[in-house]
């Protein structure tokens, strides 16, 4: 049973992380029904970015808490402007044009965000300041529970609960939900649908940089080929909440942790991927409206 | 020259080409120019396979590795394990890579097709952990030791023996896919790529299809598969990456999707490139990243893009003898129709021309969350007869319409056509069994030429098989040959036959309804369902669709017909049913229905527009 514990606690940790990218996927799909394939790729380069402030800039001998405003804010707004810079060179053209072209542009999107990080951080694992907060913790009775883990996951909760209050709480959120269900109509009520999609793709962006920072600080290790399983996981999550579906993005992204740490506690590290995988496609495959029910229709 | 070159065969080009190829690299190229031949070789096999479902289905597969490593690991075990050569194993591995893809594809071709996307990328991946975890297959060392090809004692052992393998493989995966593009089989992918949910409407087995690029995208796959493991000699999980999946669609996107030489064109890009920028090698994938997304923007069709020749209508086909049309037409739908009875009867059934009423709709009710839009309805129409149904917008009639066609179920109730049920068939199935349809908004194949669209009308009469068409044989011929006469019948039957070559987009709105009657006619039907054929029609227009609706009739066709131009109902109808709020308020000859109370007050009661009409008419 603590063993069991244990691994509730990381898997909610590291499913924390997939929840966040995993709405960024729901968000960007909601809106303008496209899996951003580069969503996984956007943490890694924020991951990247944050790397680059902490230890190549020194900012890690600065105050502990103003060293990880800076590590997190400045990735965040970075990736932003690059997702923007996606969305208008290479998707905005292609909007009106098939599904096919815009799905193969956005795996090249993804790739191109692979490649040009190896070039510019090299390909070898890159090391985040391992005593960045403290790595101690305490037990619950049989279960440890690290300061790290708390910090995280509260973080995570606090970018939530900011986006769901975004969402629900203010006009360019009411758009943002106008618009999921109907683009044609939206824009009659004068929305500037274009400015919406660009929020959709900045606060997508600022989550996965989020995660990609937090999966740093909580793996230490950082590669540019992480963001690819990253997104997989993360794409698992939305459509296991049901795409478009906000709270299930982040219930799926919580079960996908989990399932990943039972996986490697119990099974071995190797299966961890097919499981996923497999959870994946039975999804897709018996329910693909997810668990909780999309937010959004094909359209014809 | 040039002309004469193009007249010829297929099969014949492509041989004079690989041939030539094959020569030059083998008596000038040293070995290291042809083990980079006999890698291009391998990836425009895997190109051709990826384009049949990327091109020619326009099903985007990001998993095709897997069906590459399957194949070299079918190859490889049979070679290493039970000792047979080469060749032998080569069917085997075709085989079991297309069983891959049927398994993989039947429960997951109905998902859309970015989740598709998806699901294959998951697949490919999954594949590859299977192997490195499988330890009869080597685990993550692979297997080693794979044998050389050997032919009738002689062992293929150099590269340019590999080249040469290498381009009878290419020159038999290309000929295949080119009669498979140029068949029937790609006549329904085009569809399906341009309006799936009409293709199955008026009768291509849309997900037979999907399944069936699937299986043959696999089964190339194999085959390239099972050359790579001989050629390399060892194979491990890693040669099988998602890396592989993306270079071969970069391999087709850079030729340009569902083109041939582009695919060969591709390949040699992909392989040769790195080969060339020896010093850049590192930086390959950006380079080919940037390739994919530039491409995709500024040259979408690719660098050799599929060729669509200016379609030749009838080409090839003999000047008919003067015999009127119609009768020509009567004759062979009569003949068609005793056929098919014939194997209606066989199959156990009732005989079909047997009865007075051909559709029985019996308490059918559809609901849409709280809304009623088809509340119990029940009415027969009788064979022969011009039935219409009426009603205000919102009536009820379209969701009748997809009950009976088998776009939907309905909550309730029994439809029998031909004293059968057809209600949870597919559409496809629904068309094939006699029913055809029209569509409120046309719905014609935007990048097909006016004749291929009745061409499409004609799927469900097919009578060749799919090894039929790969080999492009004789029977296969005639029966293509047959679908061009019988859809330039229907044509000239809805007078369109000297527009049958343009694209069916450049023709007026009048015109594209008149080809969509024409491609519902040509499955022979029993009963067709047109939904508002006269809207947008001026009156000169609606005339003739008058003429062509009793022409219809005439040929024993059931026709029910939704419709608002009044005058045009009451004119043409026999009977006519009348809709409100998915209630069934009026069923009545023409005349009577005019008169009828219950009608007019259900105009009155809206002060409808169509009260005038219904008055005046």
């Amino acid at each position: 049973m603590g063993v069991f514990l244990q691994y509730t606690v990381i898997g909610l940790t590291v499913g924390s992380f997939y929840a966040l990218v995993a709405l960024g996927y729901t968000i960007v799909y909601g809106i303008i029904r496209l899996i951003n394939f580069a969503q996984g790729d956007l943490s890694m380069v924020g991951a990247f970015l944050g790397w680059t402030l902490l230890v190549s800039f020194g900012f890690e001998h600065l105050p502990i808490y103003i060293a990880l405003v800076i590590a997190f804010v400045i990735p965040m707004i970075g990736t932003a402007v690059i997702n923007i810079g996606i969305l208008q060179f290479a998707y905005k053209p292609l909007l009106r044009r098939s599904l096919l072209a815009i799905l193969i542009t956005a795996l090249g999107m993804s790739l191109l965000l692979q490649n040009a990080s190896e070039l510019i951080w090299g390909p070898a694992i890159q090391a985040y300041p391992p005593n960045l907060l403290p790595l101690s913790g305490f037990f619950v009775g049989p279960v440890h529970v690290t300061y790290v883990q708390i910090a995280l996951v509260i973080a995570s909760l606090l970018l939530m609960g900011g986006l769901v209050a975004f969402i629900q709480g203010t006009t360019m959120g009411t758009a943002m939900r106008a618009l999921a269900v109907d683009h044609d109509a939206a824009r009659l009520m004068g929305i500037n649908v274009d400015a919406v999609i660009r929020i959709a793709f900045v606060l997508g962006a600022m989550l996965a940089a989020a995660s990609g920072v937090m999966l740093g600080i909580y793996y230490v290790q950082i590669q540019f080929t992480m963001g690819f399983l990253l997104g997989l996981r993360a794409f698992t999550a939305a459509v296991l909440g049901g795409i478009g579906n906000i709270p299930g993005a982040m219930a799926g992204g919580l079960l996908i942790g989990l399932l990943e740490a039972y996986t490697t506690g119990y099974l071995s590290g190797t299966w961890e991927d097919v499981v996923v995988f497999g959870v994946l496609i039975t999804v897709l495959i018996v329910k693909p409206t997810g668990l909780f029910g999309e937010r959004v229709a094909e359209r014809m | 020259m040039r002309d004469r070159f193009n007249r010829t065969p297929f099969w014949s080009r492509v041989i004079v080409v690989l041939a030539l190829i094959g020569a030059t690299v083998v008596f000038n190229g040293d070995d290291y120019v042809t083990s980079v031949a006999v890698s291009v070789a391998t990836y425009a096999m895997l190109g051709l396979g990826l384009n049949i479902v990327v091109g020619y289905a326009g099903l985007l597969d990001l998993g095709y590795a897997a069906f590459f490593a399957i194949g070299a690991y079918t190859s490889a075990l049979l070679m290493t394990q039970a000792h047979w050569t080469f060749f032998a194993t080569l069917p085997f591995a075709v085989l079991f890579t297309g069983t891959a893809g049927a398994i993989l594809g039947y429960p997951t071709l109905r998902l859309r097709s970015d989740y598709l996307a998806i699901v294959t990328l998951g697949f490919g991946e999954m594949t590859r952990i299977t192997f490195n975890n499988w330890e009869y297959a080597g685990g993550p060392n692979g297997i080693l030791n794979i044998p050389w090809p050997n032919f009738f004692g002689y062992e293929l052992s150099t590269q340019a023996d590999f080249f040469v393998v290498g381009l009878v493989l290419l020159a038999i995966a290309m000929i295949f896919a080119h009669h498979l593009d140029h068949s029937r089989l790609g006549r329904g992918w085009v569809a399906i790529k341009d309006d799936e949910f009409a293709a199955e409407s008026v009768g291509v087995p849309s997900l037979r299809l999907k399944l069936l690029a699937y299986v043959m995208g696999g089964m190339w796959g194999g085959l390239a598969g099972a050359f790579f493991a001989t050629r390399i000699g060892a194979i491990d999980p890693t040669s099988f990456t998602f890396q592989l999946s993306v270079l071969v669609l970069i391999v087709i996107v850079l030729g340009g999707t569902g083109s041939l030489p582009g695919v060969l064109l591709g390949a040699l890009v992909v392989v040769g490139l790195p080969e060339v920028l020896r010093q850049f090698a590192d930086q390959r994938l950006l380079f080919f990243a940037v390739l994919l997304v530039g491409m995709m923007l500024l040259r979408p069709q690719g660098l050799w893009p599929r060729i669509r020749r200016k379609p030749k209508p009838f080409y090839g086909l003999q000047e008919e003898e003067p015999e009127d049309v119609a009768a020509r037409i009567l004759r062979e739908h009569q003949a068609q129709i005793v056929e098919r009875d014939l194997r209606h009867t066989a199959a156990g059934h009732k005989s079909s021309s047997a009865g007075d009423v051909l559709l029985e709709v019996h308490g059918v009710t559809q609901q849409f969350g709280g809304l009623r839009a088809v509340d119990n309805v029940s009415f027969q129409v009788r064979r022969g007869e011009i039935f219409s149904i009426i009603g205000p917008n919102g009536g009820g009639k379209t969701t009748l319409f997809n009950c009976i066609t088998g776009v939907q179920r309905p909550r309730r109730g029994r439809i029998l056509f031909d004293g059968r049920s057809v209600v949870g068939l597919r559409p496809h199935v629904v068309v094939a069994r006699g029913i055809g349809r029209t569509f409120q908004g046309i719905r014609l194949f935007k990048n097909m030429a006016v004749f291929e669209n009745v061409m499409v009308g004609l799927y469900p009469r097919h009578r060749t098989m799919t090894w039929q068409a790969m080999l492009h044989t004789p029977g296969e011929r005639k029966d293509e040959l047959r679908t061009l006469q019988e859809s330039r019948r229907w044509l000239s039957f809805v007078g369109l036959e000297s527009l049958a070559g343009r694209l069916a987009t450049e023709l007026s709105y009048a015109d594209q309804r008149r080809v969509e009657i024409a491609r519902a006619l040509a499955a022979h039907p029993h009963l067709v369902l047109f939904d508002e054929p006269a809207a947008g029609m001026n009156p000169t227009e609606k005339l003739e669709l008058m003429g062509i609706i009793r022409k219809i009739r005439d040929l024993g066709i059931t026709v029910v017909l939704i419709e608002h131009d009044m005058s045009l109902v009451m004119r043409v109808s026999d009977r006519i049913a009348v809709l409100d709020h998915g209630v069934l308020i009026a069923l009545d000859k023409p005349a009577a229905i005019q008169q009828n109370p219950a009608v007019i007050e259900a105009y009155l009661g809206r002060e409808d527009d169509e009260l005038g009409a219904v008055q005046e008419a």
